[in-house]
């Protein structure tokens, strides 16, 4: 059973847009097209497409989700593959929630340097502060 | 000399070569200390180290090497270190 663009679109709740993006991106293709010249999909994309939101909303990236997917496509591959790269995964994730985190604190003494509203902005701790 | 190996349970490229150089450690440096770190257990301190790849390998706790050195690469790094601390 093949599927036109619209029908995987719908059934895996993203916009065609997206969908011709992944297939830019190279992470799903038509399987054949129809008389009409219409790009047609089998039902496995849907499920490509579903698993590739899931993996966004674990942060991965596009380029990162096609290396899931062809570990998952691999008979070489095994399950602690895809667990050691989901935990350099966390390790990226928790380095940049750090990285936040010491640009929230600089940003609480800024604010905390800047108490009174009413100075000129010559007089601006905060605008003071960047350009040393 | 404090050698700390981040690894995770499971994977085989963490495991492999670990041994040898484990050994390679306790035999240039007298006063090595071999720790072998499950990132899962020491995520933070994986963090402030700096580890974004595993298996990584960081010496006096300074990333040095972002996968497994082959042991060539680390008989230099432990050399140079000793080197620099006389």
């Amino acid at each position: 059973m093949t599927l036109t663009i619209g029908k995987i679109a719908s059934a895996a709740q993203v916009s065609t847009d997206t969908l011709r993006y992944y297939e830019r991106e190279g992470l799903i293709g038509p399987t054949s097209k129809s008389r009409g010249g219409y790009r047609l999909y089998d039902r496995d994309a849907v499920r490509r497409v579903r698993f590739i939101k899931q993996a966004q909303n674990c942060g991965f990236t596009l380029t990162e989700i096609r290396v899931l997917l062809d570990l998952r496509a691999g008979e070489a591959a095994c399950c602690g593959d895809v667990r050691r790269f989901s935990l350099e995964k966390k390790l990226q994730l928790e380095a940049k929630i750090k990285a936040m985190r010491t640009m929230s604190k600089a940003l609480d003494h800024l604010i905390a340097a800047c108490s009174d509203e009413s100075r000129p902005l010559d007089d601006c701790p905060i605008l003071a502060a960047f350009e040393r | 000399m404090k050698v700390e190996l981040f690894y995770t349970p499971g994977c085989d490229k963490c495991a492999d070569g670990k041994e040898t150089l484990k050994a390679t450690a306790e035999r240039l440096v007298p006063d090595v200390v071999w720790r072998e770190l499950n990132v899962i257990d020491e995520l933070d301190y994986a963090v402030e180290v700096g580890v974004l790849t595993l298996p990584a390998m960081a010496i006096d706790g300074e990333l040095v090497f972002s996968s497994l050195p082959t042991p060539r690469q680390f008989r230099r790094e432990l050399t140079m270190r000793m080197k620099r601390a006389v």
